[in-house]
């Protein structure tokens, strides 16, 4: 549902929370994640006074029974001074509020509330209250009081949540703005026609569960809230509204060519004008454009440069990177600067072989849920730095962002370090097919049940469009372990009709072989014993092989890595796997025996039903240490780095 | 010098140059390993057959197909003592036979075997010798002989409980911890531990396995002796011969590794166990929930197996 297609004076409704196909109201079109400046200077400096951070202490209140919830709590009149306090970001159950609770593949309302998908087993209709009145149901309302920064003051501004744990209503100065879902990918929302340069009052409300809990069945500790950062932006006159860089490499790996579209709002219909330039890591100036830009309000402008020589690909061992700056400026001078660091690079299947620059692909690569025993999948940039640092020592190239998008900034440090990224959608629904073991589809979604299919590809569209330009990002995935059906095909054929530099990749071929030919470029499994991998690639293999999870290193395990690495020499299609996983989930707690700092697992909170230690599968301990095993990790992908 | 042998009624000592050794028909086995000042068991070594189940164990099942061994690790007894001067067999039970004896007993060489029995089902068997020789120097040769019906073992070794814990360990072999189908990352080179570490895995389970070692040094300072003389640290050294031992040492047996759902669960550290191994299993890695261990990596409970080490103190060096 996109605002345009809303009524003016759309009120919020909590019934939105049981309508799966209410899943983004108002919210603004996903788009690349790029920076915005008010100057060259700034860009050089990589501080934007366009951008406002909100992240810090907000006015809380956690209503257990969301009955009670403050429902006014919104509006610019009310007295917050009862209400608690919060940092932002942080999950909700880290702070305090409601229990922890870890569990793998049951959905974690399992022996508490009975539940199914709407418009499955032949339901026509939607079960009114089956969130929105539910009793294992939360609410955590948000209240952050704040004035807009000088260099936002006087222009259009722009709200982002870059994570939102589960479904959230969003209010500015009493009036409603907006609702989200997709708990990781960011959610933006246009607060101009309300916003005041002092005493704002933004209002959150945010939701444990919704009908995209269906959705969001990962196997993780279960969360809620605001737990990645918020800001505010604000779009000069002249702003890029979506960049999508397009490098070609071509086969000589020397040559190659540029097609870029950037889309432009233009406020004040001033004339005005763009200006580009693409240097190399020296500063060189590669190419330059100029244009003037129309008086119109939007402005869809595509350039082809082709004929680009002497160009340095990007590679896991040689991650070199272009920057591309463009410049918007009216007669007021410099509007807007975008800088977009860009990589040349080729992913190809020629003869059910992937080749990267015309090599063969070879994924040494891991598994890896944005984790800290701290605060749990809230984690910084300090972590995600140790993480990068730790994966490039132990000859990690590859990382699939288990089972949902990260953090913008996780793309950057991957396009840096040439850490090759399988972005993975937000999309994770094993609970409604996966049963005690047994393969049981009989109310799986998103499965081919039409109510859900905008949902989940708005999740892919997301996925897309946030990280289109990273160079890093060789696969796109379409999520984990949800079967196969229409919907999933759905998003594949978005994928394919959509971006040609990248690969498209889903787990789910195996179990639903009726979809293989439409849901995945590659043979991906998880688990595979080695004489799984021997039949298929024995066997008229119709495409490369991938271990999307394998080496489940639970414990002290990792054992027998020798034999998988040994197919890379033996069969040109097999090309590598994700380690399952990076690192244990974990969190530290003071011991009520003795007041030290400990780590604990599923089950640890009264949490039940768990599925306890799953939760640690780590080549690192929860406190990011290495496990003994990643030495063997460190030999095998340092040995088996380029082969055939 | 030779070894002077003391025959009590129930147990053997032998003596030299700052050394003596107890024997016992007793505890059924070696009870007192003294050297330079300071003693070196706290019970009976024995022969080891379980590792405290991992995370792998338990999801494939092995832990449940091999539960008995845990009985057997845990009550295994010894039948059977036998022992000689150069070779001479000295009777057993010891008295009256060592009333012909005067208290100046010696020899070159002195041994020791013990026989165990294993309450498996059937029973299973396993023996350990000891060979004295003049510089104090122990050679000792562990056995277990292969029986069918039996399911595989986790571990096949001797363990010993040493009285206090280990101040740090040295050894020579790979780096880090390391099993039979997790070894090739592993570095050889000598390398030394501080303190008996237990790797941190959520749920506490067997750990700290040092596969393809040469030699170990343990490494102790403190006594239980009350009269408490200058505690100093000195060094008891396990060797090899030319196809090396797999060693773990840690200040828990498996049975208290297996009784914490967590790390701080475990008790406070007391002991050494150090346990040297003839055979381990390999950890597995393929899933967590079903697949076994590749084959290879297996021990199989009806064949035999058979490893020796030497110990003795550094200045045998």
């Amino acid at each position: 549902m996109e605002g345009a297609t809303l009524k003016n004076e759309l009120k919020p409704d909590i019934r939105w929370l049981d309508d799966p196909e209410v899943f983004r109201v108002m919210q603004l079109p996903a788009h690349s994640d790029h920076k915005i400046y008010a100057s060259e200077q700034e860009a050089d400096e990589g501080k934007s006074s366009l951008v406002q951070s909100l992240d810090g202490t907000w006015k809380f209140c956690y209503s257990g029974d969301i009955k009670k919830r403050p429902k006014d709590f919104y509006k610019e009149d009310f007295d917050t001074s009862e209400f608690d306090e919060i940092t932002v970001p942080c999950h909700i159950e880290m702070a305090g509020y409601g229990r922890l609770h870890y569990i793998n593949t049951m959905y974690p309302w399992e022996g508490t509330v009975y539940r199914r998908p709407a418009y499955t087993l032949a339901s026509d209709k939607i079960e009114a209250g089956c969130f929105s009145e539910a009793a294992d149901n939360a609410a955590g309302s948000y209240v952050r009081r704040f004035d807009l920064a000088e260099g936002l003051r006087g222009k259009r501004v722009c709200i982002c949540f870059e994570g939102v744990e589960q479904a959230a209503y969003v209010w500015l100065n009493g009036q409603f703005v907006g609702y989200m879902e997709d708990s990781f990918t960011p959610s933006e929302f246009d607060l101009t026609p309300y916003i005041k340069d002092t005493d704002n009052v933004l209002a959150v409300e945010v939701f444990k569960r919704s009908t995209a809990a269906f959705l969001e069945d990962q196997d993780f500790f279960r969360f809620f809230g605001i737990f990645r950062s918020v800001s505010l932006y604000a779009k000069p006159e002249l702003h890029v509204e979506d960049l999508w860089v397009m490098p070609y490499l071509h086969e000589d790996n020397k040559s190659g060519s540029l097609d870029i579209r950037i889309k432009i709002s233009n406020r004040n219909l001033q004339a005005s004008s763009l200006h580009m330039t693409l240097t190399d890591q020296q500063g060189q100036t590669v190419g330059e454009r100029s244009v003037s830009l129309q008086n119109t309000e939007e402005n869809d402008i595509c350039f082809k440069k082709p004929g680009l020589e002497n160009i340095i690909p990007w590679e896991h061992h040689s991650p070199y990177l272009y920057r591309l700056q463009i410049v918007l400026s009216d007669e007021n001078g410099t509007a807007e600067v975008v800088p977009c660091e860009i990589g040349f690079r080729r992913i190809e299947i020629k003869d059910s072989i992937m080749f990267l620059n015309g090599k063969r692909l070879i994924i040494n690569g891991v598994n890896r849920h944005e984790w800290s025993a701290e605060s749990g999948r809230c984690i910084t940039e300090k972590e995600m730095e140790w993480d990068i640092a730790c994966m490039k020592k132990n000859h990690i190239n590859a990382v699939r962002t288990c089972h949902y998008p990260d953090q913008k900034l996780w793309y950057e440090l991957c396009d840096k370090a040439g850490i090759y990224v399988m972005s993975e959608t937000n999309l994770e629904s094993h609970g409604s097919w996966q049963k005690a073991g047994s393969i049981e589809p009989s109310w799986n979604v998103p499965g081919s049940v039409n109510e859900w299919k905008e949902a989940v590809l708005d999740r892919a569209r997301t996925n897309f469009e946030c990280f289109k330009n990273h160079p890093s990002v060789l696969f796109w995935s379409l999520g984990n372990e949800s079967y196969a059906g229409d919907v999933l095909a759905e998003m594949n054929r978005f994928f394919k009709e959509t971006d040609d530099l990248r690969l498209v990749h889903y787990e789910g071929v195996a179990n639903n072989r009726k979809y293989e030919d439409r849901i995945s470029d590659v043979e991906s499994r998880m688990y595979a014993y080695p004489e799984d991998v021997i039949e298929y690639l024995e066997n008229n293999p119709k495409k490369p092989y991938l271990l999307c999870e394998y080496m489940h290193d639970m414990g002290n395990s990792l054992g027998g890595m020798k034999t998988y690495m040994d197919f890379l020499d033996r069969y040109p299609m097999y090309q590598g796997g994700f380690i399952w996983d990076y690192i244990d989930q974990a969190l530290f707690v003071e011991d009520e025996v003795t007041g030290k700092k400990v780590l604990r697992y599923g089950g640890d909170f009264d949490d039940r039903p768990s599925d306890y230690e799953f939760s640690g599968n780590g080549i690192l301990f929860a406190d990011r240490t290495e496990k003994p095993a990643m030495q063997e990790v460190r030999y095998y992908y340092g040995t088996k780095d380029y082969c055939g | 010098m030779a070894l002077k042998i003391i025959v009590g009624d129930v147990t053997i000592g032998v003596q030299g140059k700052d050394f003596s050794y107890i024997f016992s028909t007793q505890t059924g086995g070696m009870e007192s390993l003294y050297r330079e000042g300071k003693e070196w068991l706290y019970r009976t070594p024995k022969p080891a057959f379980w590792r405290a189940a991992t995370d792998n164990d338990k999801g494939n099942g092995f832990a449940y197909k091999s539960a008995m061994w845990m009985g057997a690790d845990a009550y295994v007894r010894c039948v059977k003592t036998e022992a000689w001067m150069d070779k001479n067999r000295i009777a057993v039970p010891l008295s009256p036979g060592n009333n012909s004896y005067s208290g100046r007993e010696y020899c070159d060489i002195f041994q020791a075997k013990f026989t165990y029995e294993a309450p498996t089902v059937p029973k299973a068997e396993a023996e350990i010798c000891y060979e004295v020789v003049e510089n104090g120097d122990i050679h000792v040769q562990v056995r277990y002989s292969g029986k069918r019906d039996l399911p595989e073992l986790p571990v096949f070794g001797m363990r010993f409980l040493m009285p206090t814990p280990a101040e740090r360990f040295c050894y020579e072999g790979l780096s880090g911890e390391t099993y039979p189908d997790r070894m090739a990352g592993g570095e050889p080179g000598v390398y030394e531990i501080k303190g008996l570490p237990v790797t941190p895995y959520l749920v506490p389970q067997d750990c700290g396995v040092h596969m393809q070692t040469k030699w170990v040094k343990v490494y102790r300072k403190l006594v239980l002796d009350n009269t408490r003389q200058p505690q100093k640290e000195t060094c008891l050294r396990f060797w090899s011969g030319e196809e090396g031992f797999a060693f773990s040492a840690l200040p828990y047996t498996p049975l208290e590794l297996e009784n914490a759902t967590h790390q701080e669960e475990l008790p406070p550290v007391r002991r050494t166990v150090l346990s040297i191994f003839g055979a381990v299993r390999g950890v597995g890695g393929i899933d967590s929930w079903g697949a076994d261990v590749e084959p290879q990596y297996h021990i199989p409970a009806d064949q035999d197996i058979e490893f020796s080490f030497w110990i003795g103190g550094k200045e045998s060096e």
